[in-house]
């Protein structure tokens, strides 16, 4: 067996990376504050933010908001952007004092580039990706919940002997807690010794997208010669939900919207969590494009359409009067 | 500029969509699935490629996997890869991260000449994405994940776009760099069919190969263990038809749709 | 002889490569241009495909053939207008190779090549599911004993529109009493990576189906495709007492022997179109007519360009793999051929020109004419005591709901 850092009986508490970006936190910080506290509460521990950045108060003080009896706020001007090695260095420091016994973190791109860092460094197990977490009953062992084989098998995963047991955890997995401003926390800074020289990484430019990149939607309301030109019911649709709008190719043949959105073989293959199939027949042509899709909503008025054998959710109607249905109702269900 | 050794860490994974869990007694059934290379580490031997094109130097594939393995490798070698290595024994099976990239790790030390290592951004069977960070830990050099893109700067660093939350970022590090490369970034390059006829032979490593202690190693090397497994899902689509007035349709519908979209 | 400027002057290496490639076959060409006064781009561009000049350039190995050696569809219209018998789509395929070589080839055909490797179809789809078209129709594993191997072929497999030709081609088999299996492991035939110009994946790929067919058996192979038909009949080394037919020979076939009888009315025109790899290609032109002339009620109409002057769906020659902009597809241009017609239905018999056809009628907004394959009007002749199988059985609405895959009950 690889040593680990420190032995179970050593350990104590409940450890949340809080991920931030210029001083806010990462909506899946907060999500792991609010699953952190359930898990807490179940274990009798107290919840621990674990906080890295400059200029982090305000983020702190959501924190304890959010569900953090205690947050260690480690401040420094080279902790400003992440850089793996700044952080994962100061962590290491922090984690070895204290001794967390279980450590979360987000399973956004910088949170597995440091997740994996981490616990190699602290000769640990971590559990990547999580859909779930909970206590084992009888051990009390923390259980992560984890798919592979693109979804289709799923497993429980538990890390006996090492410490602290690590996991990342899928953003929009858990729900976000309603902050309670009232909360009593503590915010405790911890001092940190970091050396610009420690810090190989150079960030020479930060970019946020602009452009549409349907690729990445989460969510996509797809359109096709059913639409009849107007795309507008859809785009309204798919703002609602925080998607994007693609296309099949006929409709972008037509003209009707630009490339950029073409679903399919010879458009782009997407994988979003959910898409919802407006007026398209299904032509496999257009089906690979969508396959990895986790939920698949149909609209057609064709009940024949093939997309149907294709979709989980099937609705044989006309478009337009479900959009505008679907619409009023999403927004019923609104603040 | 100095030429570029790069070493590609790869994959042999089963097709995910025909990999099942057998009902009764819970275990993977791996028997039905073709297996193939994990697609993005196919981005990063493409990668790897166009970076020797640029720079010159060398390609090696390295994996650690059954013997079955080796045709995989010599897909790999089809492509342009100059050598291929394989760790192949009972003791490294059973892995998980951590003996894994460790492993790997002692492979590449093994391998001796190399500047930069590049890894797909996960394997499409565990999915953890965790291996390459690993790696770049053990081996004690600086990582860029997520990478779309790579280039090397006239003061010999490496530069790479990476992706972040909402965004990407360019950053520039030293050689050597352990990078892992997001899917979907290139078009992987079809095999060159002369090179396919007459393969380099796959060198096969044992865990004694490598000279480190067996514990440290697969199964009894790793921190974790899998307590339950089960099927997610059908593979099949659902195929529910929903009933009724468009307006009853709609609201069934956006129920269905607000529980896929919002957690839990 | 002048050439166009840009022509450069050969070192010996590479006039060998081309010559090679081409294996001499440009050698005849006498640079009359019928090529490219045929070639049915002309009809959809403002500059044709110079046929002719990439022929020259091929004699010459310059550079200069770029992108159009990606748009022929080697539908073989040239080829049979040629007055010195060139096989220009061979010279074409050959041009191709060449820019695999120079690794100059467009974006979207290395990924489909991977998946005929990894997925054993072009259309990468998972090879579990390559019997999915045939649920509920309990068919039988090919064994040697079989009259036929029913040979699918990936698109019939896969897609779902062209799934409904194959489980039509099972209710006519059916009907006729033939008895026929198919392979659970069917192999990709190749097609695609022909025409993508990878002829040394090719022989992998044709090597490794020649062992799996005569391991099995494999006589007499009924395809779905013309395309898959052209591979086994022309790009296969021939075995002993190995006969590939097209669906189309071998029902007409049955139909001659009395085997398969149409007996119930379909009332309407129909206009047949030759897909390339039947007709020019194999000289298929009667048997599909002959089977639509046997339906009792169908009258039959002519396409103004038919049987050798047919115009090219646009879908051969590697062309489904890439993006044909819209404005530019031959299927256009066939669909109101066929709305001048009349008919009300346009019969083929490839899956690849019914994807395309379907497309256009989409596009034009034809509604009143349906793209259908010979076998569904077929399956719709059939009496009723001639249908061994509740699933095979016409709904006797619509074209389109027959032989469709089981669906959950809406």
């Amino acid at each position: 067996m690889i040593p680990s850092a420190y032995s179970p009986e050593a350990a104590r508490g409940l450890w949340v990376f809080l991920e931030q970006e210029g001083g806010q936190l990462e909506g899946v910080a907060l999500e792991l504050l609010g699953k952190g506290r359930e898990l807490a509460q179940a274990r009798g521990v107290p919840l621990t933010g674990l906080l890295l950045g400059q200029g982090v108060e305000g983020a702190a003080r959501q924190a304890i908001a959010h569900g953090a009896d205690h947050v260690l706020v480690a401040e420094d001007p080279l902790l400003a952007p992440y850089t793996t090695d700044a952080y994962a260095n100061v962590a290491t420091q922090i984690v070895l004092d204290r001794k967390p016994e279980t450590l979360l973190l987000g399973a956004t791109p910088n949170g597995r580039d440091l997740a994996g860092r981490l616990a190699v460094r602290l000769r640990t197990g971590l559990t990547a990706d999580c859909t779930g977490l909970a206590w084992e009953g009888d051990t009390g062992l923390l259980l992560g919940e984890v798919s592979g084989f693109g979804g289709g098998v799923m497993a429980s995963i538990k890390c006996a002997r090492h410490r602290p047991q690590m996991a990342t955890v899928r953003p929009g997995i858990f729900p976000l807690p309603s902050p309670d401003p009232e909360r009593a926390g503590r915010i405790e800074l911890v001092p940190v010794s970091l050396e610009a020289g420690e810090i190989r990484t150079e960030i020479l430019e930060r970019v946020r997208h602009e452009g549409v990149d349907i690729t990445r939607a989460k969510v996509l309301v797809a359109g096709g010669r059913g639409v009849k030109g107007d795309f507008g019911p859809l785009t309204e649709f798919a703002r609602l939900l925080g998607g994007e709008v693609g296309a099949s190719r006929i409709a972008c043949d037509l003209g009707w919207i630009g490339r950029d959105r073409q679903i399919g073989q010879t458009g782009f293959v997407t994988r979003p969590k959910l898409v919802v199939v407006c007026g398209i027949s299904g032509a496999t042509q257009f089906t690979v494009g969508i396959k990895a899709a986790g939920l698949i909503v149909a609209i057609n008025s064709d009940p024949e359409a093939p997309i149907f054998e294709e979709a989980d959710l099937c609705v044989v109607d006309d478009l337009f009067p479900i959009l505008e249905a679907l619409i009023a109702e999403l927004k019923r269900g609104m603040p | 500029m100095k030429a570029l050794d790069i070493i590609v860490c790869v994959k042999v994974v089963p097709k995910p969509e025909e990999v099942t869990v057998h009902a009764e007694t819970r275990t993977l059934d791996r028997a039905q699935a073709r297996s193939e290379l994990n697609p993005p580490d196919m981005n990063a031997i493409e990668l790897a490629l166009a970076l020797r094109e640029r720079h010159g130097g060398t390609v090696s594939l390295l994996s650690m996997g059954p013997p079955f393995a080796a045709p995989y490798l010599e897909v790999g070698l089809a492509m342009g890869a100059d050598r291929a290595y394989l760790l192949s024994d009972r003791l490294f099976g059973g892995a998980d991260t951590l003996p894994t990239s460790f492993a790997l790790a002692k492979g590449i030390e093994k391998i001796g000449e190399w500047d930069l290592v590049l890894c797909g951004e996960e394997s499409s069977d565990g999915a953890t994405g965790q291996v390459p960070a690993g790696i770049a830990e053990w081996l004690g050099c600086s990582q860029i994940t997520y990478a779309m893109d790579l280039a090397l700067l006239p003061d010999g660093r490496l530069r790479g776009e990476r992706e972040i939350r909402g965004g990407h970022e360019v950053i520039a590090v030293p050689l050597p760099a352990v990078v892992s490369v997001k899917l979907g970034v290139n078009e992987p390059r079809f095999m060159d069919m002369e090179r396919r006829r007459s393969p380099e032979p796959v060198t096969v490593w044992s865990a004694g190969n490598l000279g480190v202690d067996p514990a440290w190693l697969g199964f009894e090397g790793s921190p974790t263990v899998v307590g339950a497994v089960w099927q997610a899902k059908s593979p099949e689509r659902q195929r529910r038809f929903l009933e009724g007035m468009p307006q009853e349709k709609a609201r069934l519908l956006a129920e269905q749709i607000r529980a896929a979209v919002s957690p839990q | 002889m002048s050439e166009p400027a840009g022509v450069r002057v050969l070192d010996d290496f590479a006039w060998d490569e081309v010559w090679g490639a081409a294996k001499g076959a440009a050698a005849p060409c006498f640079q009359c241009g019928v090529c490219t006064a045929v070639c049915p781009w002309g009809l959809v561009q403002k500059e044709p495909v110079n046929v002719r000049r990439l022929i020259r350039l091929a004699q010459l190995d310059a550079d200069g053939w770029g992108e159009a050696i990606w748009l022929c569809t080697t539908c073989a219209l040239c080829e049979v207008r040629c007055p010195r018998g060139v096989p220009v789509s061979e010279i074409i395929l050959a041009l191709r190779r060449l820019a695999w070589e120079r690794r100059s080839v467009p974006k979207g055909l290395p990924t489909m090549l991977w998946a005929v490797h990894w997925d054993g179809n072009p259309w990468d789809q998972p090879p579990s599911q390559r019997q999915a078209w045939a649920k509920g129709l309990d068919l039988q594993p090919f064994t040697p004993e079989h009259e036929v191997l029913f040979y699918v072929g990936c698109t019939a497999a896969y897609d779902r529109r062209s799934q409904k030709i194959a489980r039509s081609l099972v209710a006519l088999l059916r009907a006729a009493g033939v008895s026929f299996g198919i392979l659970a492991d069917e192999p990709c035939c190749g097609e695609s990576v022909r025409t993508a110009g990878q002829e040394g994946y090719l022989a992998e790929v044709v090597a490794a189906n020649v062992r799996r067919f005569e391991e099995a058996g494999v006589r007499k192979l009924v395809a779905v495709s013309p395309h898959c038909l052209d591979m086994f009949r022309s790009h296969y080394p021939p075995w002993d007492g190995f006969r590939p037919l097209h669906y189309t020979e071998y029902l007409a076939e049955l139909l001659d022997a009395g085997r398969l009888r149409f007996t119930r009315e379909v009332r309407g025109t129909v206009a047949y179109h030759d897909p390339c790899y039947l007709g020019r290609r194999h000289g298929i032109y009667d048997p599909p007519r002959r089977l639509l002339a046997a339906i009792p009620g169908l009258m039959l109409a002519e396409l103004p360009a038919a049987r050798e002057d047919a115009l090219c769906c646009g879908g051969g020659g590697g062309r489904m793999w890439l993006e044909t902009h819209a404005g530019e597809r031959f299927g256009d241009l066939r669909i109101r051929e066929a709305l001048g017609t009349g008919a009300e239905w346009l019969a083929t018999s490839c899956p690849f020109c019914i994807l395309c056809l379907e497309d256009s009628a989409k596009v034009l907004g034809a509604e009143r004419l349906k793209v259908v394959d010979v076998t569904e009007l077929a399956v719709r002749a059939l009496g009723e005591a001639s249908l061994p199988h509740p699933a095979l059985s016409p709904t006797g609405g619509e074209e389109k709901g027959e032989g469709a895959p089981v669906r959950g009950a809406p």
